[in-house]
């Protein structure tokens, strides 16, 4: 065994060059080689992407027309004056409301009711996730299909209660809840497992003497649990917002393309119409980077509130 | 027994919050099953019937055969994409995640911290320029424009340069010794002790492509190149108000492959997405 290592002691024999490179080169070198394909990737298709985007978004291109007429801001004015932009933006803007205060609240319920010491805590994690494994092309001829009108099994449950038949997705009021409805049932096991994780780092003693003080088991929940969950509960939300925020598959394949009529058009339905319906890439790209700074805003004002809220 | 401390009676609650929870989980897909095996009049009936009266294979032999129903075809080219597109993204981002967690290189501090900003800005501004090179570059319809456009996924370089940097210096100093050069030290050190993250990445960016709607829509146009979530919008949009049972079996073995992978690696899966807070939409 000791004869080994003398036989390797001799060093790296196979980095003798004839020039020599000092160490802090090589390890320079070596980072770029790493680095390189990554960065080779980033650079065509988000640097060049993203500045591009902007640059077409000053153009008149359309897909099927040989000439792009440079039209300056023309494309972001004609956008702040469509009213369907602007629909469009409410419908995704209440949509995105109702989702991820609904996602995060039964998240957090489930969560807390599978953290108690229940039976089967595994068995209920496993199968409450299961939705949010599926694709949107499968939850939407599902939830398509139970919320018909006509023989839609949500109807039928409803009937129970003496609801008369509802048509979800014919009438333009009910459209998006509808859908969010839907998209509650597939995204919830995200945060439940998010909250799930969060709750397992609150320390256990901290109830203990809540309840020698004769705490509820709501005022524990409410002046233990919650403030201790602040930074789950905003890492769940800010990821919530932006993830339904982009909102697409939904609409698209349950309300048939975001009907009725335009009723449940989201802003990512309005930029698919206009780019790829209408072939108008001047236009979208102005719809991309429109939502692109919707977005960004939206994200910095959840980060100030969260680092104000933080602080105490 | 002592019922009072026994905890089926203590959580009461909680069972019965669960088992509610579950239900309405499991209700959608077991109609959905359920009706899949129906015949087209059985299924269009008010009140809906739960159970067929006499289940048939109607919808998926017509899911199967249909001539403009491509299930198997679409299946395939999903696996396959995904199955690319992961490795794509496992080979370029580990060794830049590598670079960035161990290596001292000029630029470093600067170009992380530009990666971090980029991450504000959502992916759709890059849609139609990306859209475009595909068309220039002909890559329509290819396996090509389905794997390279997002393979430099900034958010696994976040991740695995997290991970790397928890693997004990020391590890790779012993490499060193043993006359290991940069690759060595990614490839015998880094990457054996990083398995857990480099899975759940895998899984979870497997999962996301699998199940991607829109740039499959943009970038795909023929019948024989959809993948799986595409088709099934196609089946949705012109099969609908035709023949229901086979729009279900389509949502069924679509969804089956899901169920495998996930009852293979369920366990990964869960803690996956504590350790990678990835797994969701």
């Amino acid at each position: 065994m000791f004869g080994i290592i003398k036989q390797k002691l001799p060093g790296p024999k196979r980095f003798t060059l004839p020039f020599s490179l000092s160490l802090k080169t090589r390890e320079v070198i070596a980072a770029y080689i790493f680095l390189a394909p990554f960065l080779i990737f980033f650079s065509i298709f988000f640097v060049r992407a993203t500045i591009s985007s902007v640059n077409i978004s000053f153009y008149d291109w359309r897909l099927l027309r040989p000439t792009r007429p440079y039209v300056g801001l023309d494309n972001y004015v004609d956008l702040f004056e469509d009213e369907i932009w602007w629909a469009s933006v409410g419908h995704t803007v209440y949509f995105t409301a109702i989702t991820v205060v609904g996602t995060t609240l039964v998240g957090l319920a489930a969560a807390v009711a599978v953290t108690r010491p229940v039976r089967g805590q595994g068995f209920f994690r496993v199968l409450l996730y299961i939705p949010q494994l599926m694709s949107v092309g499968a939850i939407g001829l599902i939830w398509n299909w139970l919320l018909s009108g006509q023989f839609g099994v949500i109807n039928y449950i409803l009937s129970f209660v003496g609801v008369r038949p509802i048509n979800w997705l014919g009438e333009p009021d009910l459209v998006l809840p509808a859908l969010s409805l839907a998209t509650i049932w597939w995204t919830f096991g995200f945060p439940m497992l998010i909250f799930i994780a969060g709750l397992q780092g609150i320390p256990e003693q901290l109830y203990e003497a809540a309840k020698i003080d004769g705490a509820s088991g709501w005022q524990s929940f409410v002046y233990i649990t919650l403030p201790l969950l602040r930074p789950t509960i905003l890492f769940v939300t800010v990821t919530g917002v932006i993830g339904h925020f982009q909102v697409f598959g939904q609409p698209y394949i349950i309300s048939g393309g975001g009907g009725p009529g335009r009723a449940s058009w989201t802003v990512i339905i309005y930029l698919y119409q206009q780019a790829w319906v209408a072939f108008r890439m001047g236009y979208g790209a102005a719809v991309a980077v429109a939502i692109a700074i919707i977005m960004a805003v939206i994200t910095a004002v959840q980060f100030v509130t969260i680092s104000r809220r933080v602080e105490y | 027994m002592n019922l009072r401390n026994s905890s089926l009676f203590r959580y009461a609650g909680a069972y019965i919050f669960l088992i509610a929870l579950s239900a309405f989980v499991l209700f959608p897909l077991v109609i959905t099953v359920s009706q899949s095996f129906m015949t087209n009049q059985e299924v269009n009936r008010w009140p809906p019937k739960i159970i067929p009266t006499e289940p048939t294979l109607e919808g998926y032999h017509a899911v199967l055969t249909q001539q403009d129903v491509r299930l198997d075809m679409w299946l395939r080219n999903s696996l396959f994409a995904a199955a690319g597109y992961t490795a794509a993204v496992l080979v370029i981002c580990a060794p830049a995640a590598y670079a960035f967690a161990r290596l001292r290189f000029p630029g470093n501090k600067v170009l992380f911290a530009f990666l971090l900003v980029t991450i504000m800005i959502p992916g759709q501004v890059t849609l139609i320029p990306n859209y475009l090179l595909m068309r220039d570059l002909s890559w329509i319809d290819t396996f090509n424009a389905l794997i390279f456009p997002g393979a430099a996924n900034v958010f696994g370089v976040f991740l695995l340069r997290q991970f790397f940097m928890q693997v004990p210096q020391e590890l790779e100093e012993a490499a060193i010794l043993d006359g290991a050069g940069y690759f060595g030290r990614f490839w015998h050190v880094i990457l054996p002790l990083s398995t857990n993250a480099l899975t759940a990445l895998g899984i979870f960016v497997f999962l996301g492509h699998y199940n991607d709607l829109f740039w499959p829509i943009i970038v795909t146009s023929s019948l024989e190149t959809r993948t799986l979530p595409v088709g099934l919008s196609i089946i949705q949009s012109s099969y609908a108000g035709q023949y229901r049972p086979m729009i279900l079996a389509g949502a069924v073995l679509s969804t089956v492959p899901i169920l495998i992978v996930y009852v293979i690696f369920q366990r990964r899966i869960i803690q996956g997405v504590t350790l990678t807070g990835m797994g969701g939409r």
